[in-house]
């Protein structure tokens, strides 16, 4: 059967706005979901980790998690899904592992229990993987392109992680694996992750854009500044919201609450909704955005976009805290 | 071609290629009529096919110089029907910016092709296939490539013309790098770079090989492309049956030598035409539209000398 994002219900707009995360979006999520328990990036489609993860956490979200047998059936395909040496794949046929390892870890991880084994495999998958800036092969490519005149104004020695093995490191990803360390307790780390934290803490510093926010990892090439964009930024952020007083923290916010009102999609819309409130500013509501979009395009059925909507409209969280609010 | 039936053929064994160079004063021109009369003139077997249009989106820029510009696409995949395709589907998994949606509202790419549920595809979240890459140029030897790309008969790769930081321009070729899909490789798709940017043009234009290509040349990028670069007021549409012809046509007309150009030099040699006698040129003449464009230091070797013009 056709699963359809779109709603037998009068569209949004004309419904008096209705709880869109409630009505729509949580609906759909749970719709989406393959037999295997698992979630493509559209409905029908092949169960990938990215989707699966996404959708675990936007459901699990919320005073109580919105449907425990579906949260149970990811889990267990996230579980099977997992690499022998620890890592996950972002689609069926590829190998090895890549940047959707964090993301399964997050997933399956518990803040209130011990992190078990198949995260703690992936976590040391993640920590045991650099991206591939230190190579000889990588230093000498740099030398070459200091002759031929390219300029890449960034720090090399600062590693974070990589999208896929043996290639730079990027804000994205490096976003993904801060959140995960900030989520396990210290004492669960393995050998390294403190050294790993900080190499990726001061790399997104470093790849920051001049004026403040974040573009995908070059901060100036041809010694032009490179222009901030709305997801990285906001993943950033959320992967530092322990130093919110920081000057670059507050330049980069305050770049994105700038750009907020000019937001021509629903993923950047959600994803800095969602930071803005997770750094206690005041934001306007994206619901009214939000549903002309729907109304139009349906968010392209795109699973990971309705999961990262519906984790804007709810309550922060918890994976999100700063470490003292957590603590708190 | 596309990738069921794609295949190499050597430089020696090779038919003429076909290119028409058409002169367009701006967006608002009659640019379906345009097309069908080129399109017209090539006498291509789409009918009953599907036809995967390949745009480059990069990011919104209200300067309409970086993404190639709805009015064309539209123009195309109205064309492409009217030459009885079964369906025309336009397809990107854009490079840099995760919101795919974002960057076609902003574009307000619906505006021109109706409901985008129905004619577009994210090429970064579609379900993938992995296939061995039938050269290898490069260290990849296989791709995870989008489902939508590997099932269409008939693909037409549509570039902006811009100069492009790292390779020097960027056209039909290396516009293919937008079949590789974000959700395996990231964004950017980094994994192309260090497997080397020319050669990893050459493995995926092997292995996708678009059957066609028309390059949006009528708002152009110079200078420090593909994204920080200067418009460039150029007024041609290029298009042709074969996308190193075009490519070639594209840089002569930019004041460059496609021959000094190194992705395009390799790729003369399995993928396709890049000397000028091997090209049926139609339309306007290459002298006629010439209009050099600005490179940056690193690229000046590839200007085209006294004696090339």
């Amino acid at each position: 059967m056709r699963v359809d994002f779109k709603p037998a219900v009068t569209p949004w707009k004309e419904a008096g706005h209705l709880p869109f995360r409630e009505v729509y979006c949580l609906p759909f999520l749970l719709r989406a979901q393959n037999s295997d328990g698992g979630w493509g990036y559209h409905p029908e489609s092949q169960s990938s980790v990215e989707p699966t993860a996404w959708a675990a956490l936007a459901l699990r979200e919320g005073p109580k998690p919105e449907s425990p047998q579906a949260l149970e059936r990811a889990a267990k395909w996230l579980r099977q899904a997992q690499m022998a040496d620890g890592a996950w794949p972002a689609a069926a046929d590829q190998h090895p592992g890549c940047w959707v390892t964090a993301l399964a870890c997050l997933a399956l991880s518990d803040q209130t229990k011990a992190p078990d084994e198949t995260v703690l495999k992936g976590l040391r998958w993640l920590l045991d993987t650099w991206p591939a800036e230190g190579s000889t092969w990588s230093r000498l490519l740099r030398q070459w392109h200091k002759k031929s005149g390219v300029v890449v104004r960034q720090n090399h020695a600062l590693r974070g992680w990589s999208w896929t093995p043996g290639t730079a490191s990027w804000v994205e990803p490096t976003a993904y694996a801060l959140i995960l360390l900030r989520n396990i307790p210290d004492r669960f780390h393995p050998k390294g992750a403190v050294r790993r934290r900080q190499l990726g803490e001061r790399m997104l510093y470093d790849r920051m854009c001049p004026s403040g926010g974040w573009n995908a990892g070059n901060p100036m090439v041809y010694g032009v500044p490179g222009e901030p964009r709305i997801g990285p930024t906001a993943w950033a952020l959320m992967a530092l919201v322990d130093y919110k007083e920081r000057a670059e923290n507050r330049a980069s916010l305050d770049w994105l609450e700038r750009n907020y009102e000019n937001i021509s999609g629903p993923a950047s819309l959600a994803l800095a909704h969602l930071c803005i409130r997770a750094y206690g500013r005041p934001v306007p509501p994206p619901e009214p955005k939000l549903g002309d979009l729907y109304s139009e395009n349906h968010f392209l059925r795109n699973v990971v976009v309705a999961a990262w909507v519906c984790l804007s409209l709810g309550s922060i969280p918890s994976w999100l805290q700063s470490s003292s609010e957590a603590e708190a | 071609m596309s990738y069921s039936n794609s295949r190499l053929t050597p430089s020696f064994n090779r038919p003429p290629s076909k290119v028409v160079i058409r002169r367009v004063a701006s967006y608002q021109d009659d640019l379906e009529w345009l097309v069908w009369e080129s399109l017209v003139e090539f006498q291509l077997q789409v009918r009953d096919k599907t036809v995967l249009i390949k745009p480059n989106f990069v990011e919104p820029d209200a300067q309409e110089v970086i993404n190639t510009h709805p009015a064309v696409i539209r123009a195309a995949r109205e064309a492409f029907l009217r030459l009885g395709a079964k369906a025309v589907i336009i397809g990107e998994g854009p490079g840099h910016e995760r919101d795919t949606e974002g960057i076609v509202e902003g574009l307000r790419l619906r505006d021109y092709v109706g409901a985008l549920e129905d004619v577009f595809v994210d090429l970064n979240t579609d379900e993938v296939s992995r296939v061995p890459t039938r050269t290898h140029a490069s260290r990849l030897k296989n791709l995870c490539l989008p489902k939508t790309v590997l099932g269409a008969d008939f693909v037409v790769s549509m570039p902006k013309m811009k100069t492009h930081h790292w390779v020097g321009v960027t056209l039909s070729l290396k516009n293919m790098f937008g079949v590789v899909p974000g959700n395996c490789y990231g964004w950017p798709k980094n994994i192309l770079h260090w497997a080397g940017i020319g050669r990893s043009i050459l493995d995926i234009n092997s292995t996708i090989a678009p059957d066609f290509a028309i390059v949006d040349g009528i708002v152009a990028m110079e200078g420090n492309g593909p994204i920080q670069g200067d418009q460039k007021a150029c007024g041609v549409l290029v298009l042709g049956n074969d996308p190193v012809a075009v490519d070639a046509t594209c840089a002569r007309i930019m004041g460059l030598a496609p021959e000094r150009i190194d992705y395009l030099k390799r790729a003369a040699l399995l993928l396709g035409n890049l000397q000028e006698e091997k090209v049926e040129q139609r339309g306007e003449s290459i002298a006629s539209v010439r209009n050099p464009f600005e490179v940056l230091p690193a690229f000046q070797r590839l200007r085209m000398q006294e004696g090339e013009i």
